[in-house]
């Protein structure tokens, strides 16, 4: 923003220059003011409205006037998209406008997520066994992946949902040599089972009614029945 | 409480094996529950005689059993005693485990008696499967006519029966009616002894039959060498005063059954002793669990503990294995493929990674393994991979994260934990709602703005009965098929095999070979779902 330029022209009105809100018509003022107090969590136009006892359309105005001023921006709320939230510039908008470390402009951040999930199960491979600030420290030293040890945690926590590695109690004795005694630890799930998912398909799971999602409506002889049920032709054509 | 599709699958079976007369009967006492022959005739309409004779052919199959209780007269006429029938609903679905079963037995007599030893035992037993009961008398004559060999044969018939009955794989018949006494003075004890007892008192009349018509524990596997031995013979009389205590016509009803009271060994029938096959079926279940879980040594200690404590259970269900002290389960370790390297040392591991807690006295140092334990994750495990493969890789996160919580969590929650989307994870948890997979519980806020949470858990009860009932549901849809595929093929099947050969490489063998494929698929998967439907009925 050329400063300079706006410094000039409010000299004639004001003495004192020294902060860009000065010369802003009253109306502005008072909105810039109402958000500003709202600090990093930002504010709902709703609320804006309500709070600054102005019209309606003269708070729309100072508004835009304000974002055009580079006084405000507006922010993305994860809770509810549709509404529109602004907040003063220097404040970076909190984690429970953005939903967390794992947002990014109010969308899941599905890229990071999978470069971290990759990476830690190639550092678990690597080390057998590892503690989170084991594998967080693996990361900084190499500086692979920037991240948090909080954030490698919440990785781990769903890889084991997935059942991508299992988290096991060390034993101190063998692989969890390097390991205190009882501390959580992470490693693959052994023997078959590399890879994600179940051990095994289970044998409800392995024919169609398993996936069926239907089965509720399905009877002998009805509209949906296993004499007719495309699933199953399906099923017993492609097997050979 | 038998689940409906549990029910409609009973009544299939029962109806491709004895015919549609029978699967009435069948349908009518296992949607009702327990009646007498007045009320099965009402309800099926069938004449009386045909429904005595159905009743009579179930019961022959171990598929119902009756029992005669009292009932209070009314306007001061005296009581009566009336006969009422309960279908068995587990011995029904058995009837698909069959070839399991006979697998059991030539594996474990095979084993001890050779090839040719285990072949003749399994043709005694696949007899008494297909008859239901038989007599010794009748298995000797039967398996004269198979084997040909003259006199020495009966001998030889004895032999494998004696090999059975030790094994526990035949078992004396049940008591064809036993008399139920009036319950009422059971019950006015229990009230005052307050609410430990009331359990025992919940017991249902069909509980109380099926307790009071087996037979006692040391008569269970007694084959009588001597046929007019002075002890058994007072057991019969025993057993012969409370018989006559029924009414009349019930002793003309069931007039063939009344023979299973006499002494000689012409008629004390015999059965298979389904009991025993499903805690042979459980412990493989653990068995293999643990082997893809754990690891093959614990699999291993896991087998020779649960050998070592099958005789003493006294229940399938058994919650902890029985106590096996450690040098018996080394002993019987060693004796195992895989065993022979092990040492203490690592058994021990191996008990500690089944969950067994180190004794802290060296003194009396035995292990006891949690069986219920192993039956619920495996249980866990196959309702997971029912949701990943029904509702995909996010919803199976979610599920796994509920599953391991058991407890109520908030919808942002969870997908804060799973990384999914929080409207794809609101939708993904209402459709697993809506098809009975999880509960939800609305939780309104009253603060400065009302806002509205949504709580999601698994209630696991519940939900293995929903499963269970999907299972019966699958089981009885495969059956349906097979049976359709034969039906369509069914010119094939008729066709003389020579001509199936001739035409090599015709469409109509190819049409053959499709059918054999499509029944080799579809009769395999019923075995394999019978796993599972064992798994949530009867683990």
């Amino acid at each position: 923003m050329s400063r300079s330029r706006e410094e000039a022209a409010m000299k004639r009105k004001r003495p004192d220059l020294d902060s860009p809100t000065q010369g802003l018509p009253d109306a502005e003022r008072v909105v810039l003011s109402l958000v500003k107090n709202k600090k990093n969590l930002g504010i709902w136009v709703a609320e804006v409205k309500k709070e600054a006892n102005l019209p309606p359309t003269l708070v729309d105005k100072s508004l835009t006037a304000l974002v055009k001023k580079k006084l405000i921006k507006q922010v993305v709320n994860i809770q509810n998209k549709g509404k529109k939230h602004y907040m003063a510039v220097e404040f970076e908008p909190s984690e429970e406008l953005t939903g967390g470390s794992w947002y990014s402009e109010g969308n899941l951040d599905k890229e990071f997520i999978t470069v971290l999930r990759d990476t830690c199960l190639k550092v678990i491979e690597l080390l057998k066994v590892a503690t989170v600030e084991g594998i967080h420290n693996f990361l900084k030293k190499r500086k692979v992946v920037e991240c948090t040890s909080q954030q490698i945690a919440e990785i781990l926590n769903s890889m084991v949902l997935d059942n991508a590695i299992i988290e096991v109690k060390s034993t101190g004795l063998g692989e969890y040599h390097p390991i205190p005694v009882g501390s959580v630890c992470y490693r693959t799930a052994s023997g078959v089972a590399l890879g994600t998912g179940p051990k095994t398909i289970g044998p409800m799971a392995s024919i169609p009614c398993g996936a069926c999602p239907r089965i509720s409506q399905c009877s002998p002889n009805g509209v949906i029945s296993p004499q007719t049920c495309v699933y199953y032709t399906k099923w017993l054509n492609t097997e050979f | 409480m038998v689940s409906p599709h549990g029910i409609k699958l009973a009544v299939y079976l029962i109806s491709s094996y004895f015919g549609d007369l029978n699967a009435k009967v069948c349908e009518c006492l296992l949607q009702r529950g327990t009646q007498s022959l007045a009320q099965i005739v009402r309800f099926t309409e069938l004449s009386r005689e045909n429904v005595r004779n159905c009743l009579l052919v179930l019961i022959h199959h171990n598929c119902v059993q009756a029992f005669a209780v009292q009932q209070e007269g009314a306007f001061g006429e005296a009581p009566k005693v009336i006969t009422n029938y309960m279908a068995l609903f587990d011995n029904i679905i058995h009837k698909l485990r069959f070839p399991k079963f006979l697998e059991i037995v030539s594996e474990v007599l095979g084993e001890k008696v050779g090839k040719e030893g285990g072949k003749e035992c399994e043709e005694i037993f696949e007899g008494l499967l297909q008859h239901g009961r038989l007599s010794l008398n009748q298995i000797i004559d039967r398996f004269k006519q198979t084997s040909n060999q003259g006199d020495s044969s009966a001998e030889a018939a004895r032999d494998n029966f004696n090999k059975l009955v030790n094994a526990r794989f035949v078992e004396r018949c049940p008591a064809p009616e036993p008399f139920l006494g009036p319950p009422a003075e059971d019950e006015t004890a229990a009230k005052k002894q307050g609410a430990k007892s009331a359990k025992i008192v919940k017991q249902t009349i069909e509980q109380r039959a099926l307790a009071a018509a087996a037979p006692m524990e040391s008569m269970r596997f007694l084959v009588e060498t001597v046929t007019w031995n002075e002890a058994s013979v007072e057991t019969t009389d025993k057993k012969n005063t409370v018989v006559t205590l029924g009414t009349k016509r019930k002793q003309d009803n069931l007039e063939s059954n009344t023979e299973l009271l006499a002494t000689d060994e012409n008629k004390v029938l015999w059965r298979a002793n389904f009991e025993e096959f499903i805690r042979r079926l459980r412990h493989k279940a653990c068995v293999a669990n643990v082997k893809v879980r754990v690891n093959n040594d614990a699999a291993i200690v896991l087998a020779a503990t649960l050998e070592l404590s099958r005789h003493s259970e006294t229940k399938v269900r058994i919650d902890n294995s029985v106590p096996q002290s450690i040098n018996a389960i080394y002993d019987e370790v060693i004796k195992r493929d895989g065993g022979l390297g092990m040492d203490l040392e690592r058994i021990r591991a191996s008990l500690v990674e089944l969950g067994c807690e180190t004794p802290l006295m060296a003194i009396d140092e035995t292990y006891s393994v949690d069986l219920k334990n192993i039956i619920e994750q495996a249980r866990i495990e196959e309702v997971e991979c029912i949701v990943l493969k029904r509702y995909g890789r996010e919803a199976y996160r979610m599920f796994r994260l509920l599953s391991k919580a058991d407890r109520l969590l908030e919808t942002d929650k969870i997908s804060d934990t799973t990384f999914v989307e929080k409207k794809d994870a609101a939708k993904i948890l209402f459709k697993l709602w809506k098809d009975d997979y999880l509960e939800m519980k609305k939780v309104i806020a009253r603060g400065a703005r009302q806002s509205e949470f949504i709580l999601w858990k698994i209630n696991k009860q519940s939900l293995w009965e929903h499963v269970l009932d999907e299972m019966y549901h699958a089981a009885l849809n495969l059956r349906l098929r097979i049976t359709h595929e034969q039906e369509q093929e069914k010119e094939i099947l008729q066709m003389p095999r020579e001509k199936l050969v001739k035409e090599l490489h015709s469409e109509l063998h190819n049409r053959y070979n499709r059918l054999r494929k499509v029944r080799i698929t579809l009769e395999s998967s019923l075995m394999n779902l019978d796993d599972a439907l064992m798994l949530f009925h009867d683990f």
